[in-house]
């Protein structure tokens, strides 16, 4: 039944407080370990077209007549468009149309970043729309531009009240601590590089509007079409089947999607709008820089009595400030917090969610100065870990925390580390680094899917969720076909279109799972429900004797067994329908993902090279659906950490804000060839009270530890302490030369 | 735009040569490159291995793995751009290739566009040049150039024969070029002369598919050992010796690469003594 | 326009394409053939990978009239043994970069039928793959043929 109730809604670590209806979820959780599907490793349900090019992404779409569509970009870093003239460009060979400043969603007046759009034409090339953007003719205001994030604050060039938080008495606690580290890191702004760029194709059929576009919310971005454009949302119809990665920046419309559909209805033919992959690295998003100066306090028998920092957010010209200070707040059973978030407002493009945002920032400066805290101290620092364990997120309960079994799987990984670093030599030093791991990824309500089953037998979840590349799809109809009690085979799962499924939630912050999860697990059982109710009058039976297992029916006592579609067989067109939706979150508890990485790494001290040798990623993230495919995630989620923690940095030009990183020879991404051997375990315990599913999330988490787990293997190999990310061979070298420097010092001394 | 296709040297009549199109497609595209026709040379320049001579049309890919291709230039082929770029790229056009200093690619107004500023040095240049970068701090990319430049190679042209060191020019305020290469000349074959040992190191900041932060090249022959190196220099620079590297004049963010650079060369010559 | 004569997958085309059209764009809107996906159209990513002569090439800065020789994309190996092994292992999330992985990985086992793992690293680093499905990608190439 439903029911009304408010509750807070957690999005990639952001809450806001909302009235919810939710529907009960009846279900009694599965037993832990593997079931007959769920639990069990299964091959991707759309392995086969996307491995042999047949799926077709939003960038495969071509429509009849469809035109092509380029945006216009600020040249300046703060600018404001005084006039425009588009005629010169409209009358170019080709060109069907054209649209300026506030015409489209997304096109403003005000430039505030180098690359921001301000204006759009539509040929029928994309070559020729290019050239046209040349003849269009504007005059330009410049404004002062601010691009350094620290002169920002000063100036108060920000985002808002900086966030304070404090619990308490971190003065008092410092003052009286045994032992104090502090510490100043850094962190780069990284790019998602989604292979397929950002891009929507609409077309108006009449008044309805079709858009195709690559996106990780096909709901969110009906709404935000409808609501932009003053349709109703029944009248938008969002699709995307296949999607060409995103990782956080794909949650909404863009302005290329409003383009498209102003211009296509402009033209009155469809139009693709879609970046470049240089116009991808300038204006698609990215994880923000920040600056972090921590404090950390501990009593001489390793309690650690005191957390502070203070955080600078980089945000550029818009985007969202993350909770970077998270983790400090949270990892550890810390008395004493103090933490500050400026969030600078700065005339560079603007942030997106990536992957874990502010958590994969914060947790490399937290659990390098945790080790260093360790150091100072003289206890190991896994030791020091499990001392400071929370077993409360600052009071509230947790649904579910299996860290300290994440430590105990640890161990003998940790252990390796005499051995490994009795591999070192002249060039090569080597050694071992932990950092732990804490995110969201609960998810939440709404969420819902409906099944239908007909008379093969086989059962289909509709919804219109999507599957960004993260295996959801195949997830879904293992859980499906588990509840149902058919194989995985016979499970079909329709998703990425509007027009043919409920609503279902974004596919970011690690949400699809544990919020569709439990939805079509409801929906199955309602099918399933059904069909054991026309069974039960079928063969007179009393329903409650009858279930589906194996794909038959069969009664309590052994003597009915009948294939599923055998029976469903005599129903002809009849069809059963069911319907699920996801349930509320504990009340009054804080759901959380947890995990910890033990890493080997070998610096080469000359040279300043760091290789990565093995990474060990232990996660709690609650039930594991299936096996093969969290076990890609986690890979996946570590070797994007390795890259954004040796080799990825979107470098700018300081004097004119322009991006200069926008191509894959300068900014550089992992290769093959840098993968370390990765260990992956999961503690696979289904959080008792989340859902009737107990999954979590797993898209994020394994990206949250891997840079301070390196950074901590490397000052175990060296001494040197990294301080920025990336850690590129001129920072490495740096440490190496301040580790030496330290050691003569406390040499003479 | 037209695409000739000519069968001999005779038939070359200006436009602008492409090889395997791995360089000049690129900056066609960009508008850094421009011209009216171009011409695939494919057909008339050498391509294989013979004697010690190699047809500039050979590929990197299969120098690669040529055994008669002393080491220093296997393996800067092998650890040269990404193998569907060594499949595609020749010998000679990655002798041609330009800088990858982002001003540069961007169409900066800087001096090696004939501008009158170094974007580079007073901006972002953590990835340039340590010598000869007080007019132009790009940094030369080619791994093979150097391996060939440590080798002593001779390169055989439509027109002339010249050292691989006499085929690049640093750029200076009359002239912007970085290769003595006229107009219409093309390199049709490397020459390379008998080596005792010779080897090629790399730093990178990934393991395979990086331009070089700094190569590495060193060669011993009856002669005696040349050192060459690529990345540092806005061409491919050849020292007189080792300590040489101390002589560098690095920008503020590029002192590093000093250090790597020296690491290098130790090892280079301890592998070859 | 002038006439393009190309051989893809064993069929012969003749089309029109201005002389500077990439092999990958005729390939996608001429041909149809959208398994070759362009992620960075410049040269710097290989998810645009064919096969020319069975040597893998880069479609997007190959100019359409300069090929020469066969042209074999996605679309003609799509009953090659990889595709099963890239399944089995889950060598693929996403995906986009999937097909030019699978181009790729059949010129090696062609060259190499028992391809060591240095061997796959080395041969496979022009494929760049976001989503980091490298593991199963090097799993799905050293057991290509189980």
């Amino acid at each position: 039944m439903a029911r009304l109730i408010r509750t807070e809604k957690e999005v990639e670590g952001n809450f806001e407080e909302v009235w919810l209806v939710v529907e009960e979820d009846p279900l009694q959780q599965w037993p832990a370990g593997p079931l007959d599907v769920v639990g069990r490793p299964a091959v991707r349900k759309d392995a086969r077209e996307r491995v042999r090019g047949e799926a077709r992404y939003t960038a495969d779409i071509q429509l009849p007549g469809m035109l092509h569509a380029a945006v216009l970009r600020s040249p300046h870093a703060h600018a404001r468009v005084r006039s425009i003239d588009l005629a010169p460009a409209l009358a170019l060979p080709g060109v069907h149309g054209a649209v300026g400043p506030g015409e489209a969603p997304g096109l403003e007046r005000e430039a505030g970043y180098v690359g921001a759009p301000v204006a759009a034409v539509a040929a029928e090339t994309f070559g020729q729309a290019r050239a046209a953007l040349a003849s269009i003719r504007i005059e330009w205001e410049q404004l002062e531009a601010v691009l350094d994030p620290e002169q920002a604050v000063e100036r108060v060039a920000v985002h808002g009240e900086a966030e304070r938080y404090e619990r308490g008495d971190f003065d008092r606690a410092v003052a009286e601590a045994d032992v104090v580290v502090d510490g100043t890191y850094r962190t780069q702004v990284v790019l998602h590089n989604s292979m397929e760029t950002h891009q929507s194709v609409c077309e108006w059929v009449g008044d309805r509007l079709d858009v195709h576009t690559s996106t990780q919310y096909v709901w969110g971005v009906r709404n935000e079409v409808a609501r932009e454009l003053g349709l109703s949302p029944d009248r938008v119809r969002v699709a995307c089947e296949y999607m060409g990665g995103g990782f956080g920046s794909k949650n909404s419309a863009g302005e290329y999607t409003f383009v498209a559909a102003v211009l296509a209805r402009a033209t009155g033919r469809p139009v693709r709008c879609a970046l470049t992959r240089r116009e991808e690295n300038v204006a698609a998003g990215n994880r923000n820089a920040t600056i972090q100066r921590l404090t950390a306090a501990a009593r001489s028998d390793g309690t650690i009595v005191a957390l502070g920092g203070e955080y600078v957010n980089a945000l550029g010209w818009g985007g969202w400030s993350a909770s970077t200070e998270g983790p400090l707040k949270m990892l550890y059973a810390c008395d004493n917090v103090r933490t500050v978030r400026h969030t600078a407002k700065i005339n560079t493009p603007p942030m997106k969610a990536f992957r874990a945002p502010g958590f994969v920032e914060g947790t490399f400066g937290l659990e390098c100065l945790i080790d260093r805290l360790a150091a100072a101290l003289d206890i190991d620092p896994l030791e020091l870990r499990r001392k400071n364990y929370a077993s409360s997120n600052d009071g509230t309960p947790f649904s579910s925390k299996n860290l300290r079994q994440c430590y105990e799987r640890a161990e003998k990984h940790w252990e390796r580390r005499h051995d490994v670093r009795a591999r070192s030599d002249a060039r090569w030093k080597r050694g071992v680094g932990m950092a732990s791991q804490i995110w969201y990824g609960g998810g939440g309500p709404p969420s819902y899917a409906w099944t239908r089953v007909g008379s093969d037998g086989r059962l289909a979840v509709v919804t219109a969720m999507q599957d960004i590349g993260t295996g959801t799809r195949t997830a879904m109809a293992q859980i499906a076909a588990e509840e149902f009690g058919i194989a995985l085979d016979r499970v079909e799962v329709m998703l990425g279109d509007t027009s043919r499924g409920p609503f279902a939630t974004l596919s970011a912050g690690s949400s699809t799972t544990p919020s569709m999860g439990p939805a079509v697990r409801a929906a199955a059982a309602d099918a399933k429900r059904q069909v054991l109710e026309i069974a039960a009058q079928r063969y007179d039976l009393e329903e409650r004797v009858l279930d589906i297992r194996g794909g038959r029916i069969e009664s309590a006592d052994g003597n009915l067994s009948v294939a599923v579609e055998e029976f469903l067989d005599l129903l002809g067109n009849v069809q059963i329908l069911g319907k699920g939706a996801r349930g509320p979150n504990p009340t009054g508890m804080s759901v959380l993902t947890f995990g910890v990485h033990v890493v080997e790494a070998a610096v080469d001290v000359e040279t300043g090279e760091v290789d990565v040798e093995r990474v060990a990623a232990i996660h709690d993230v609650g039930r594991i659906v299936n096996p093969l495919g969290a076990e890609s995630q986690v890979e996946g989620g570590v070797i994007q950490g390795i890259g954004h923690t040796l080799s990825e940095a979107r470098l700018m030009d300081a004097e004119t804000g322009r991006i200069l990183t926008t191509t894959l020879d300068a900014y550089r991404m992992p290769t093959i060839a840098d993968v370390p051997e990765i260990v992956c375990e999961f503690v696979d315990e289904p959080d008792q009270h989340l859902t009737s599913l107990g999954s979590k999330g797993l898209g994020e988490p394994p990206i949250v530890p891997i840079a301070a787990a390196i950074a901590n293997a490397i000052r175990d190999a060296t001494g040197a302490d990294v301080h920025e990310l990336p850690i590129s061979r001129e920072e490495m070298l740096r440490a190496l030369r301040e580790a030496r420097e330290r050691e003569r010092i406390s040499g003479i001394r | 735009m037209k695409l000739l296709r000519p069968s001999s040297l005779d038939e070359l009549d200006g436009g602008l040569p492409v090889h395997g199109g791995t360089e000049v497609v690129p900056l066609l595209r960009d508008g850094i490159l421009h011209t009216e026709t171009l011409v695939d040379v494919r057909e008339i320049v050498p391509r294989g291995v013979r004697d010690g001579v190699v047809g500039a049309g050979t590929t990197l890919a299969e120098l690669e793995v040529d055994p008669q291709i002393p080491d220093a230039l296997r393996e800067a082929c092998r650890l040269a751009a990404s193998p569907q770029l060594r499949n595609m790229g020749s010998l000679g056009g990655n002798l041609l290739q330009s800088t990858r200093c982002w001003y540069w690619r961007l169409k900066y107004p800087c001096r090696l566009h004939g501008g009158d500023r170094c974007h580079a040095a007073d901006g972002e240049h953590r990835e340039h040049a340590i010598f000869a970068n007080d007019f132009c701090a790009s940094a030369h990319p080619s791994d093979v150039a150097a391996a060939l430049l440590a080798l002593d190679a001779r390169v055989h042209t439509s027109r002339r024969e010249l050292g691989l060191a006499e085929l690049y020019r640093v750029p200076d305020d009359a002239d912007r070029r970085t290769t003595t290469l006229d107009p219409g000349e093309l390199i049709l074959e490397i020459e390379l002369p008998p080596v005792e040992a010779s080897v090629y190191l790399k730093a990178m900041d990934r393991k395979r598919w990086s331009f070089p932060q700094v190569g590495v090249a060193v060669a011993r022959s009856s002669t005696g050992t040349r050192i060459a190196l690529a990345g540092v220099a806005p061409i491919p620079w050849l020292l007189t010796g080792a300590e040489e590297v101390d002589a560098a004049t690095p920008l503020p963010r590029t002192a590093w690469k000093v250090d790597v650079a020296r690491a290098l060369v130790g090892r280079a010559l301890a592998q070859i003594a | 326009m002038p006439e393009l004569r190309l051989t893809v997958n064993g069929g012969e085309h003749v089309l029109d394409a201005p002389v500077g059209a990439s092999l990958a764009e005729v390939l996608r809107e001429q041909l149809g053939l959208t398994g070759t996906k362009i992620a960075c159209n410049e040269g710097h990513c290989g998810a645009c990978t064919v096969q020319l002569d069975g040597v893998p090439v880069l479609s997007c800065i190959t100019l359409a009239h300069a090929v020469e020789g066969a042209v074999t994309t996605i679309e003609g190996l799509r009953e090659h043994p990889l595709i099963e092994a890239f399944i089995r292992a889950d060598a693929v999330q996403c995906g986009f970069c999937t097909p030019g992985q699978v181009v790729s990985a059949a010129a090696l086992v062609a060259a190499a039928p028992e391809p060591s793992a240095e061997q796959i690293r080395h041969a496979m680093a022009g494929n760049i793959c976001r989503c980091g499905t490298y593991p199963k990608i090097e799993e799905a190439i050293l057991h290509w043929r189980d």
